[in-house]
């Protein structure tokens, strides 16, 4: 059983002509309770209500023979007090026959052409007439203020203007609710939108449209996080299927005699393991987290430093002896040999120095390379992109993925990464973390 | 001691894999059987005497890891997994699995057959500790050394990063305290793990844990320096019990 379009109050058609509706009975309710609560005893037209007690009076007068008018006079005065109805010494009558008011002329025409009626004073309130009777005579009389304009708040005009208000107001609200914030929400959940699963999908509500595309939103979503994941998964096995292979070999190389060749086949495949676990490690980095524990922080950049010196490079530790801090150390200390390994590759000599706040751990990796121009300082913490563009895939050059993910590390510590220059020439890759991290890992 | 040629038995489903590991390990003076799943395992380790298992973790059917738990529950053999990256380590070490020590693939043969030595040569010497024996932790001045997750955590819990050959050489400090150590002693009882071509002298690996564990590094007093003799470790340990002091 389906209803029209505009029937259906689920659509926004429907809820528009809803609205038009309800903003009219409105209206209706207001200026009806505006009539009852303003005029309950002046229902009847205000000049009917004048005239119908003039008209019969100067009737009668007009009637009277000319003898009896005093008397009648004097009882008109005692009846009707606000009528002020009193004769007028004879005498010519002033010529005018325009008639201003509708008054005026209403009145004429109720009286009937036998009476004339003139203007005698104008003043705010009392409008004084007078009034030639068929045979000659005049009297004055005080004619009801003219009251035919209706009062201001039931002209049309006002009217027209309420119901414009009204309705522009309730579809304004109405757009509000339940257009504007779903869109404004469609955009912030676009914009926030990370393939990590974290954010929560679009609430479907509202008109009908709009649920449909909330709907339609989330499934694309799901459908964006199906086709990653599935990505990842077959990324992953890859690699993962690439070791067994690489094993053997490795095996299979120890019976090599030749030792040349086998150094050059350890180190491709050292390479390749590497690479393998730089492209594992980048694809678990935000799915299984290490737990966070107490951590001492100098230990585990003296251990770095020692493990580069070892293999023969240049890399000194600066900072205090022990420092504490919450981390996942595993991970922290992933991160800091990636950033080592840059700076041992690009320079000579490599200072991993450590500072401590009482709020913020600083670690910098400062070497005395060639640095990265700031151009390219925000596209080398991209995955996959590597300092030298690919020129050369020789020594240890892996697949663009060490900064990336010490980055993501770092941002799983709810702290930043950041790459600077150093004076005269050199990078200092500064990593900025929270010592403690009790409310992070309630939200992690 | 370790036996002469030790009897190792290989468990690993690739084929090819497991007849490497074997002819290296053969080569390698170890007496080497093998086994394609857990079922065949068993069938070794009744059939004959095992002194160290070679364990992956992904076999068909039975995996890895159960057969681990199992083998533990009934024997002391000793254990070395073999994992691919990433998965659970402290899980396997750890009090669950119980396994000795892993490697992750791809791995250098030569650390494996180290890893075999050390192991099987922490076995030997553990039934001459006879304080510690078996114990999955230690604790001295406040310091915990865990040798199932292999770490060791400071007085205040945080966890000190060490490397491989210096965990090793604590350790060996650790299971005995008070004893006068000479370098050549300290060199075999921990060459295992350190047995890589970044080999460091004794003396250096001392210097970098006394970095760490020592209150001044210029004056040690948890090492000593016992002139013309070596080093001694001199507070008192004392084992773990797991249940009452796991790791948090």
């Amino acid at each position: 059983m389906k209803l029209p379009g505009f029937l259906n109050l689920r659509g926004i058609s429907g809820q528009i002509a809803a609205l038009v509706v309800a903003s009219i009975i409105a209206i209706h309710l207001i200026l009806t309770a505006a009539i009852l609560i303003h005029r309950p005893d002046q229902l009847a037209p205000p000049f009917e209500h004048g005239h119908s007690q003039l008209v019969p009076v100067v009737q009668l007068l007009g009637a009277a023979p000319a003898a009896g008018r005093p008397a009648l006079f004097a009882d008109i005065a005692r009846a009707f007090p606000q009528l002020g109805v009193d004769s007028l010494p004879a005498g010519p009558a002033p010529a005018v026959d325009e008639l201003d008011s509708f008054n005026l002329r209403s009145l004429h025409r109720r009286l009937g052409r036998s009476y004339r009626i003139f203007s005698l004073a104008h003043d705010e309130d009392i409008h004084k007439i007078g009034i030639v009777l068929p045979d000659g005579a005049m009297i004055s009389a005080r004619l009801p203020p003219d009251e035919r304009e209706l009062p201001f708040w039931i002209r049309p005009w006002i009217v027209t203007l309420l119901f414009a208000a009204v309705s522009v107001t309730l579809l304004g609200l109405w757009a509000a609710r339940a257009l504007t914030a779903p869109l404004s929400s469609f955009a912030r959940a676009a914009e926030s939108f990370s393939l990590n699963g974290a954010a929560a999908p679009l609430p479907e509500r509202g008109p009908e449209e709009i649920r449909s595309v909330a709907k339609a939103l989330n499934r694309m979503r799901e459908r964006i996080s199906t086709l990653i994941d599935d990505r990842t998964r077959m990324l992953a096995a890859i690699s993962h299927d690439l070791r067994t292979p690489i094993t053997r070999m490795r095996l299979r190389s120890e019976f090599i005699e030749d030792e040349v060749h086998r150094g050059r086949m350890l180190h491709d495949l050292d390479q390749m393991r590497s690479m393998l676990e730089s492209v594992l490690s980048f694809l678990r980095n935000d799915r299984k987290l290490e737990s966070m524990t107490l951590v001492d922080i100098a230990s585990s950049l003296q251990l770095v430093a020692d493990q580069f010196a070892d293999i023969g490079h240049k890399v000194a530790y600066e900072g205090p002896e022990h420092a504490m801090a919450t981390g996942r150390p595993d991970d922290l200390h992933r991160s800091i040999t990636n950033l080592v390994e840059n700076a041992v590759r690009f320079g000579t000599e490599t200072t991993i120095r450590l500072t401590m706040s009482p709020d913020t751990v600083t670690i910098e990796v400062e070497d005395d390379g060639p640095g990265i121009c700031d151009a390219r300082k925000d596209v080398m913490l991209e995955p996959f992109v590597r300092g030298d563009d690919a020129r050369n895939m020789d020594e240890a050059a892996g697949f663009g993925l060490g900064l990336s993910i010490a980055r993501a590390t770092v941002l799983a510590h709810g702290g930043e990464l950041s790459l600077n220059d150093r004076q005269p020439h050199g990078l200092i890759a500064r990593i900025e973390l929270p010592v403690h991290q009790q409310s992070r890992v309630a939200a992690a | 001691m370790v036996t002469a040629s030790p009897n190792i038995l290989v468990v690993e489903d690739d084929r090819e894999t497991r007849t490497l590991i074997a002819k290296y390990l053969r080569t390698n003076a170890c007496n080497v059987t093998t086994a394609n799943d857990g079922r065949e395992m068993v069938r070794a380790m009744t059939d004959h005497r095992v002194d160290l298992l070679i364990l992956d973790v992904m076999l068909p059917g039975e995996d890895g890891l159960s057969l681990c738990r199992k083998v533990r529950t009934e024997s002391q053999t000793p254990i070395i997994m073999l994992t691919a990256r990433g998965e659970d380590v402290d899980r396997i070490l750890g009090l669950e699995m119980g396994a000795d020590d892993y490697l992750a693939k791809p791995f250098n043969p030569r650390e494996l057959l180290a890893r075999i030595n050390a192991v099987l040569r922490r076995q030997a010497a553990a039934q001459t500790v006879s304080a510690t024996n078996g114990a999955t932790a230690l604790t001295f001045l406040g310091w915990r050394i865990d040798f199932r997750l292999r770490e060791l955590r400071n007085p205040a819990g945080a966890r000190v990063a060490m490397t491989s050959a210096e965990f090793d050489l604590l350790r060996t400090f650790c299971e005995r305290p008070g004893r006068v150590l000479s370098r050549d002693s300290l060199l075999d009882l921990t060459q295992g793990r350190s047995a890589g071509s970044f080999e460091r002298s004794i003396d250096v690996l001392v210097s970098r844990i006394r970095r760490k564990i020592e209150p001044d590094p210029q004056d040690a007093t948890t090492i000593k320096t016992v002139r013309s003799g070596g080093y001694m470790f001199t507070p008192e340990v004392e084992a773990v019990t797991v249940a009452s002091d796991a790791p948090s």
